[in-house]
């Protein structure tokens, strides 16, 4: 067989059963090989939207999302989302066609050092010279992109190898799995010591726990160590929905009552997470009273920015429960309960016009059980994080690390095709939605049945704030009055919509939404004047938050 | 402050580029680099001296997770080893 049917025949082995992609020059050999294919290929509209539907996929199912672009103006293509992935640990490969090896380096069509651009923004990368290597090197690439930490891995094959034939039977070759990770719970009994001596011990949760796998070992572990707990962007939906001592998300839009609870605990228990800039705030006075556990799966995590008293490394699944020591903190779960109290969120906003936080709510509650929604980038994807609730960090796609807009509308796309029986939703911005809008035709050519949710402020809403709060309100390049009609732009697409601007629209509109069987898009009108609340500003100290009523 | 590291990579056509990238990257600067093709040449012997003000072991973790690094060893400065 041929080069590029050995690649089908390798993801197959792998179980890889859908990828995205688009064709060009140097990747037609595996096109070709595609034609006849049991995997399924889903076209997308520019090789960026593709690789994020890759990562929605992947997010969405917990498999690997697998992409694929031609040479030069493809492959430059993928680079944002493969720099998402690497920054969300999300485990990608991609796969793309490169120049015959005789005409490498002399500047050729559609040529560009793919290998050289990757290796900022992925996991690992390969050039594959020869055919006899494409499986192995294939192999290598699912399971660097699974194994540890996960994430993006792009194989770059030359046009030649794709061609060249060789004798391959894949009942023979042994994929390579994931490689297991090794665990160290020597730390384990000062963990516990700290865990039992704390008086105010809190559970800071990222995404490495879901990644882990290690969500029921999360709840028994509040469980039998009850604690407050909040939660990264990424880890939103690790919290089991009853237990009353959670407190949401923490960092420059966290909740108060998180912010304030971890400003003043004595035990901080950090799970999956690694203390980014958009959670510690100053980070010289982030949880200023605290000692640190961090557990973690990448030891480059550990002390690369904050001080662990007690670290441990490796599989979250069974270091849990190895340092479950009991806690006894009843005034410290008294004193949190108190401040979720006082800093509940509020929505009695004034007037007729429709108020984000408030609509984000009304659509939490009326969304089917598991719903994925997906989010842009911006204003509406903090109103998610703070105003939706969510069963799982599955259920809750959102760009955390690179923050790129463009993301919402493509993930959806791989996330409704990895779990066709859930609803899936993407809640975007009127600047974000525009970033990927061409992902439109992949959705009316799939006829894939997601809900489009645009919450339009006619601005580059996060932008525009901070202009408003730190650059003396001279909006440079954020007035987006101009906005296309996204209702008709989406019935361009075959796409029904609806607008609404009035509060009292929202249910019915919501309503009208789900009723729907395929992809709709609900354009959602909101005064450009409101603003994303509470913010930490820049340099503060996360107790130092600014409210509506303070700005 | 000079860091001597001793590293074993696996002779790949990026593997110093990515060496490279990662100090860069993380903020250290390149003050020497030698390198040697092992006997069977698959793999390199590669003496990259950095310097730079932030603690070694910022950098010698992150190079740690390249793929093509089998092993690296810091000679000549002190590394706060992780006890994890």
């Amino acid at each position: 067989m041929k080069g590029a049917e050995l690649v089908l025949q390798v993801l197959q082995q792998h179980g890889v059963d859908t990828i995205f992609g688009y064709p060009g020059g140097a990747i037609m050999p595996i096109y070709d090989a595609l034609y006849q294919s049991d995997v399924k290929h889903y076209l997308c509209r520019h090789e960026q939207g593709g690789a994020f539907s890759a990562i929605g996929y992947a997010r969405a199912s917990g498999k690997v999302g697998v992409c694929m672009a031609t040479s030069g103006p493809g492959a430059t293509n993928l680079i944002t989302s493969l720099a998402d992935a690497m920054l969300d640990s999300v485990p990608v490969v991609a796969i793309t066609g490169q120049v015959s090896q005789a005409v490498m380096g002399t500047d050729a069509f559609q040529e560009i050092d793919v290998l050289g651009l990757s290796l900022a923004v992925t996991k690992h990368s390969f050039m594959v010279r020869s055919v006899a290597e494409l499986a192995a090197t294939l192999h290598e690439a699912f399971a660097i992109a699974q194994s540890g930490r996960p994430g993006p891995v792009l194989v770059d094959i030359p046009k030649d190898v794709q061609l060249a034939e060789i004798a391959y039977q894949a009942e023979h070759a042994k994929a390579s799995k994931a490689a297991s990770v090794h665990t160290s719970l020597a730390n384990a009994g000062k963990a516990r010591a700290l865990i039992a001596a704390a008086q105010k011990p809190m559970a800071y949760i990222g995404g490495g726990v879901h990644m882990a796998g290690a969500m029921s070992q999360l709840q028994q572990f509040l469980t039998a160590n009850p604690m407050p707990s909040v939660t990264t962007l990424k880890a939103m939906g690790s919290v089991a929905k009853d237990n009353a001592h959670y407190l949401g998300m923490l960092g420059m839009h966290g909740t108060q009552a998180a912010n304030l609870a971890v400003q003043q605990c004595d035990l901080l228990i950090c799970l999956g997470a690694r203390f980014d800039d958009r959670v510690t705030g100053n980070l010289q006075k982030f949880a200023p009273h605290a000692k640190v556990i961090h557990v973690d799966i990448d030891p480059a995590e550990i002390n690369k920015v904050r001080f662990a008293h007690v670290a441990l490394l490796g599989d979250m699944k069974q270091i849990l429960p190895a340092i479950s020591a009991g806690t006894n903190c009843a005034d410290w779960l008294a004193q949190c309960a108190q401040l979720k109290q006082q800093y509940g969120w509020r929505y009695d906003h004034p007037g007729e016009r429709i108020y984000a936080p408030l609509m984000l709510k009304q659509l939490s509650e009326r969304m089917p059980d598991n719903s994925v929604v997906c989010c842009d980038v911006g204003q509406h994807q903090m109103w998610v994080a703070q105003h939706m609730r969510f069963s799982s960090p599955r259920n809750h796609l959102s760009s955390g690390g690179l923050g790129t807009m463009g993301f919402g509308l493509p993930a959806a796309i791989g996330a409704k095709l990895a779990r066709p029986q859930d609803t899936v939703i993407t809640v975007s911005g009127d600047g974000s939605f525009m970033m990927n809008v061409q992902e439109l035709a992949t959705i009316k050519r799939f006829r894939l049945p997601v809900k489009i949710v645009i919450v339009d402020n006619q601005r580059l809403g996060m932008v525009k704030q901070w202009q408003q709060l730190f650059f003396n309100e001279r909006y440079s390049e954020t007035d987006l009055s101009d906005n296309p009609d996204f209702v008709a732009l989406a019935a361009a697409f075959a796409i029904p919509g609806h607008c609404i601007t009035r509060k009292d629209e929202v249910e019915s509109a919501l309503e009208a939404m789900f009723t729907w069987p395929g992809p709709y898009l609900l354009h959602v009108c909101i005064d450009d004047k409101d603003n994303v609340w509470p913010l930490v500003p820049p340099g503060a100290a996360n107790e130092e938050m600014i409210t509506e009523a303070k700005a | 402050m000079n860091h001597v590291l001793n590293i074993t990579a696996t002779n790949t056509p990026a593997v110093v580029e990515r060496l490279l990238q990662v100090t860069r990257y993380r903020g250290y600067e390149l003050a020497g680099l030698q390198l040697t093709p092992r006997h069977d040449a698959k793999s390199l012997n590669i003496t990259l001296t950095v310097s730079g003000d932030k603690p070694i072991h910022l950098l010698t973790s992150q190079l740690h997770k390249l793929y093509d690094v089998q092993q690296l060893e810091l000679a000549g400065s002190e590394l706060a080893v992780l006890s994890a």
